[in-house]
């Protein structure tokens, strides 16, 4: 009995002094590896916000932050790192972007990215040091323009978040969301639904563009900063604006709505230049051309990638003294992320109110030469065509 | 006195040495000898470990009684190699991370268990230290030089540093299993060798040394005899 009982006590008393001696070590280790193991999943983060330490993960859902943002940890510093999830020209962009605390991009790295070129792994070094004032200063690289702009986008994004998480009260909606919430407001009959529509007239200068609800329910005249909504029996529904501005749009509104336009027939006027496609007479007798031009789809591509065989389909009108009022790319098969950006009204929207002699001061598209040649040439085309529609009459 | 300390020290490094003599600890020689500084890691873990359990076991042999020895070893044992495992982690994570389960399992190499039946439970503190330092020394000797032939052929470099013209013409299965027991029996007869027999026979050793020989019916029988 005494010897079982003493193999039970020493076994016993051994293992307490082991599980002590554990205890003790993990006591003082235990800190140290959590520390350690932090570190590690840390140095990603630290990549891209070099001068940042002690980095927690934040709960994300509690703001409303910028769609492209994944993750986003902050630091003890005041400074966050933000993962952001875009697509460029292909589609899971993923970056990592730190910022610091006086909200200054430290750093940004492509974790992955399914890019054609390659250029994203350097473009991220232009975006250091911007700040949310300076990154749209930031240029794209010509070539590679869906890419960096995303990029570029994604950086921006994050700068949002940071104010955001810094309670500041940020519209993180782009440009797009900016016009159709202002369209929505001036016309909420048009249901959100709305379309930049084809000026053919000569209309009141103070109008810079006009907006047609895709379900008849009215227009939006939008004379610079203001939204005026006209609806179906032209009568104005914005409120807070003032009678002459309300005079200028229910006239734009009536004057769209009542344009007519008839057809020419061209089948004998064989000198007209070959890209234009057909030509109207609108009811206050100035031109409305349809203009086929040949970009980068007819005349360039190469044995890796060929042409895609498709012309650039513009709509351009012409006022009595020969100047652009209003052009459109109705069409168009260029290089998807190059040339592509002739269908953008950040391009056509350039030729409005130029005429003959400085129609071809414009921002080319760049790193698409032949797309922008092609398209001037029409351009010009529909100025030659004027020419000798009047000197036929 | 002191000259029999200094063979105890020095017997574990090559006349007794425990991986080519002994043929302990077979298992961690042949997964960690792949290459250098993860020799040189494991060997040091399990000196570090050997000489605490040596040492405590020795203080606690009066303690503890026969028949509860065996689990009393395995959990002084298991504990020492717990507390590197959590040193190790905290101080040297990359080579914990190298390490991986072999670092457990030092728990169950037999070198530690043998020394503890082998020695440390009938000597002394003192010698009992030294006993695991030398067995310690030379198991990390052993690693190494396993290590060496091994990394330089099979990966073409020397503790992680290229080596220009083997780098180009390196033989894999060096670094595999079959080249390991290649390289063990290439070393067990070089050891043989050099020693020219004064390292112990096989059959000295072999029974009355073994841990569990006080539980083996065979050769208590050969005792008896």
């Amino acid at each position: 009995m005494k010897k079982y009982l003493r193999s039970i006590i020493s076994l016993t008393a051994v293992c307490a002094i082991v599980a002590l001696l554990m205890g003790v070590t993990n006591y003082f280790t235990a800190p140290i590896i959590k520390q350690r193991e932090n570190d590690a999943a840390n140095e990603a983060l630290k990549v891209v916000l070099p001068d940042g330490e002690g980095f927690e993960k934040i709960d994300i859902s509690k703001y409303t932050l910028p769609t492209t943002v994944d993750e986003a940890y902050s630091e003890k510093n005041g400074g966050y790192v933000f993962k952001m999830i875009t697509a460029g020209y292909g589609s899971n962009f993923v970056i990592m972007c730190g910022i610091d605390s006086d909200g200054v991009v430290k750093g940004t790295k492509v974790i992955s990215s399914s890019e054609t070129l390659g250029v994203e792994n350097e473009y991220g070094d232009k975006l250091v040091g911007v700040t949310v004032e300076t990154v749209d200063g930031v240029d794209t690289v010509s070539g590679a323009t869906k890419t960096t702009a995303a990029y570029k986008n994604a950086v921006k994004d994050a700068l949002m978040s940071f104010d955001i998480l810094g309670g500041k009260e940020v519209d993180i909606r782009d440009e797009a969301q900016i016009l159709a919430d202002k369209l929505n407001a001036a016309l909420p009959q048009g249901e959100g639904k709305f379309s930049k529509e084809f000026i053919s007239v000569r209309i009141d200068e103070s109008v810079s563009a006009v907006y047609k609800a895709e379900n008849g329910a009215g227009y939006v005249v939008v004379l610079g900063e203001i939204f005026v909504g006209v609806d179906s029996e032209n009568k104005v529904v914005t409120a807070d604006v003032d009678e002459s501005t309300k005079t200028t749009a229910t006239d734009t509104a009536k004057k769209l709505e009542s344009v007519t336009l008839e057809e020419l027939d061209i089948t004998n006027l064989t000198a007209l230049p070959k890209q234009i496609q057909k030509v109207f007479v609108t009811d206050e007798y100035n031109y409305v051309f349809e203009i086929r031009c040949a970009g980068y789809g007819i005349e360039g591509g190469n044995q890796w990638h060929p042409a895609s065989g498709e012309y650039i389909f513009i709509k351009l009108s012409l006022d009595k003294e020969n100047k652009i009022i209003d052009c459109i790319t109705v069409s168009q098969g260029e290089t998807d992320g190059i040339g592509s950006v002739c269908a953008d009204e950040s391009f056509y929207g350039q030729f409005a109110g130029k005429d003959k002699t400085n129609y071809s001061q414009i921002d080319a598209i760049s790193g698409a030469t032949i797309t922008t040649n092609g398209y001037l040439k029409g351009v010009q085309a529909a100025f030659e065509a004027f020419e000798i529609l009047n000197g036929e009459e | 006195m002191k000259n029999k300390n200094l063979s105890i020290l020095l017997k574990g490094l090559l006349t007794e040495n425990p991986v080519f003599v002994l043929i302990l600890g077979t298992c961690p020689t042949l997964a960690i000898s792949t290459n250098v500084i993860g020799a040189i890691g494991m060997g040091l873990a399990a000196t570090a470990v050997l000489i605490c359990s040596n040492f405590v076991i020795s203080l606690l042999r009066k303690f503890i009684p026969d028949s509860v020895r065996i689990p009393c070893y395995i959990v002084i044992i298991a504990g020492f190699v717990t507390v590197v495992q959590m040193l190790m982690q905290a101080f040297l994570p990359e080579l914990y991370d190298m390490l991986g389960v072999y670092l457990a399992l030092i728990t169950v190499n037999c070198i530690i268990l043998g020394r503890a039946e082998m020695f440390a439970g009938k000597n002394g503190p003192v010698k009992s230290v030294l006993d695991g330092i030398g067995m310690g020394l030379g198991f990390t000797l052993a690693l190494l030089c396993m290590a060496t032939v091994r990394e330089i052929i099979g990966a073409g470099s020397f503790a992680g540093i290229e080596i220009p013209f083997m780098k180009d013409y390196t033989i894999s299965i060096f670094q595999k299993a079959p080249g390991g027991f290649m390289v063990y029996g290439f070393m067990i007869a070089l050891v043989y060798a050099v020693t020219h027999g004064k390292a112990p026979r096989k059959k000295e050793f072999s029974c009355e040394n073994c841990p569990s020989a006080s539980l083996c019916s065979n050769c208590q029988k050969k005792e008896e005899a």
